[in-house]
């Protein structure tokens, strides 16, 4: 014989964040959840709110860039690439070959590296513990590189409107083919670990899954968006740089649920990897730094420049009033378009599986909140 | 196309309004359509008809720029007619101290096409339709808009903070809040 229970139920709000080990940084979400199944969730940003895009409107044009490698720190040449392409678009300028093929190089080796700090911590999110050595391990071998080129590890401010800051050091060719067979080899490592681990497939198969329509209005982009079978690539669909120049397939889910968009960015490794080999054989001599003015003037106007990061569409909106500053820089950051998606993802799941939903995404809270 | 700044002349009245601009004069970007933009905004004509107020360009993507009030019946017909923008890919206000224009790039994922739309708002109380029913993505864009610039989206059901904390007043978009000062909290 079963009764009703007596007793009133009542959905319970659970806070999660912002000092949390699996938000990655300063994020907080409200989960409101009816025993263990999530009804809704309330992401709160805004934590790291910097006003990188106001605080643009007084520096002057090649000042900025060091404002770009802040706003996504962990792909910051992906991000000095957007903000010298879309200022090499106000102004008129085209940069050399040979800066575009190093600028593309580092730009495809930082979103390998991105891609294995996703890789490790979301194997951490998820309770493995050794994926991310491997891991991290690769990307230290890739983030020595960045400093023999560039002087620092991060925050590098080594692209410039118009090409590059420096030449590449005279054993930058043989260091990165090395390079490219360690770091290939250990993606493979890490990718034969985690990928088809049962206890990785059970927690990330079925997972989060949000369909392609909803990811697109949504605003989705990047894995997110390509784990659900829409094959936007602005490297493909709206080519810059020398990207028209080299062969490499855009990997697309199907599911558009937490594993498809983590093996994509396996996969992607797998690519720019072979791109960055495709870059050190048609690496062309010649200048690094187109001429021009040393302090940079645009006409007024406004350009809409947009790229692909590792976390999905990059944009920069630049208006100028034809001063030596910006008038106003908006950013398009793709994490912060990537969490609209939190909501319909993480509805009528389980509690344990918000954390492996957010981790999908890969968000970064200095580019969410600016 | 350049226009030239009229030059202050050293015996200029002192009492000028704004100081006079040392450097070389403001040059105007010229904005020309390449063969694709030159597509796409014919399609963007065809779909909206009288609604366009003006029009332009640059390389491959054209801009139209419509009243206010029917920037969101603007917005739908480009969502559901033959251009089928599917994605809001960005949204922007800017402030030109006189009015705030707002900015709403649009793409399509099918044509892979991008197309822009302005809409100019008063610098008082600006207020403009929400696109909330139209694009998921435009939620937190509005939200974002709200506290940097103050612009009301009636239509939208969530208009707290997103990225200032509760109880934080001004806009810091706006380029009269002083960018120097600081307080303390």
């Amino acid at each position: 014989m079963t009764t009703e229970p007596q007793f009133e139920t009542v959905d319970m709000m659970l806070n999660m964040g912002p000092q949390h080990p699996a938000t990655h940084g300063v994020f907080r979400m409200v989960l409101t959840v009816d025993g263990e199944m999530v009804v809704d969730v309330t992401p709160h940003i805004g934590y790291l709110h910097r006003g990188s895009e106001r605080l643009a409107e007084v520096e002057s044009y090649g000042q900025v860039i060091t404002l770009f490698d802040r706003v996504d720190y962990i792909a910051n040449l992906n991000n000095e690439l957007a903000w010298v392409r879309a200022g090499e678009k106000m102004m008129e300028v085209e940069a050399p070959e040979r800066a575009q093929y190093i600028r593309v190089i580092l730009a495809e080796l930082n979103r390998i590296a991105s891609h294995l700090l996703f890789i490790g911590t979301y194997a951490i999110d998820l309770g493995a513990m050794t994926p991310v050595m491997y891991c991290f391990r690769e990307r230290e071998r890739i983030e020595n590189l960045f400093e023999h080129v560039t002087g620092a590890r991060m925050m590098h401010n080594y692209m410039r409107i118009g090409g590059v800051r420096s030449d590449v050091p005279d054993d930058f060719v043989p260091w990165v083919r090395r390079l490219v067979g360690e770091v290939r080899k250990g993606v493979e490592e890490s990718d034969n670990l985690l990928s088809t681990n049962e206890v990785f497939l059970g927690r990330t198969r079925g997972v989060g899954v949000i369909d392609g329509p909803s990811a697109v209005s949504c605003g989705l982009t990047g894995p997110a968006l390509r784990g659900s079978g829409v094959p936007y690539d602005v490297r493909k669909d709206d080519p810059y740089e020398i990207y028209p120049y080299l062969n490499y397939k855009v990997p697309v889910g199907e599911n558009g649920d937490c594993w498809d968009r983590y093996y994509l960015r396996v996969l992607e490794c797998y690519e720019s990897l072979s791109m960055v080999e495709q870059c050190l054989n048609q690496l062309p001599d010649g200048p690094i730094m187109a001429a021009g003015r040393r302090i940079a003037r645009p006409p007024a106007g406004e350009v809409y420049v947009h790229s692909e990061n590792p976390r999905g569409d990059l944009g920069v909106y630049l208006v100028s009033d034809g001063t030596d500053k910006p008038y106003r820089v908006k950013i398009r950051p793709p994490s912060f378009c990537n969490l609209v998606g939190l909501r319909p993802m993480t509805k009528g799941s389980y509690i344990a599986d918000a954390v492996a939903i957010l981790g999908s995404l890969d968000i970064v809270l200095g580019e969410v909140d600016r | 196309m350049t226009e030239q700044e009229p030059q202050a002349t050293p015996d200029a009245p002192a009492a000028a309004e704004k100081p006079a601009r040392h450097g070389p004069p403001i040059v105007v970007a010229e904005e020309v359509l390449n063969e694709r933009g030159e597509e796409t905004a014919a399609q963007l004509a065809r779909t909206l008809g009288t609604l366009v107020l003006d029009a332009a360009g640059r390389e491959d993507t054209p801009w139209v720029r419509v009243d206010a009030a029917e920037l969101h019946e603007a917005a739908k017909k480009c969502r559901d007619g033959e251009m089928s923008m599917d994605m809001l890919n960005l949204m922007l206000a800017v402030d030109w101290v006189d009015r705030i224009q707002m900015v709403y790039v649009l793409y399509s994922t099918t044509n892979n096409r991008k197309a822009i739309l302005k809409a100019d708002l008063p610098a008082e109380l600006p207020t403009i339709d929400s696109l909330t029913d139209l694009w998921e993505a435009a939620t937190w864009y509005e939200r974002e808009t709200h506290d940097l610039f103050g612009v009301e989206f009636p239509g939208n059901s969530d208009m707290s903070p997103l990225l200032l904390y509760e109880g934080f007043e001004g806009h810091p978009g706006l380029k009269s809040y002083p960018l120097n000062d600081y307080e303390e909290w």
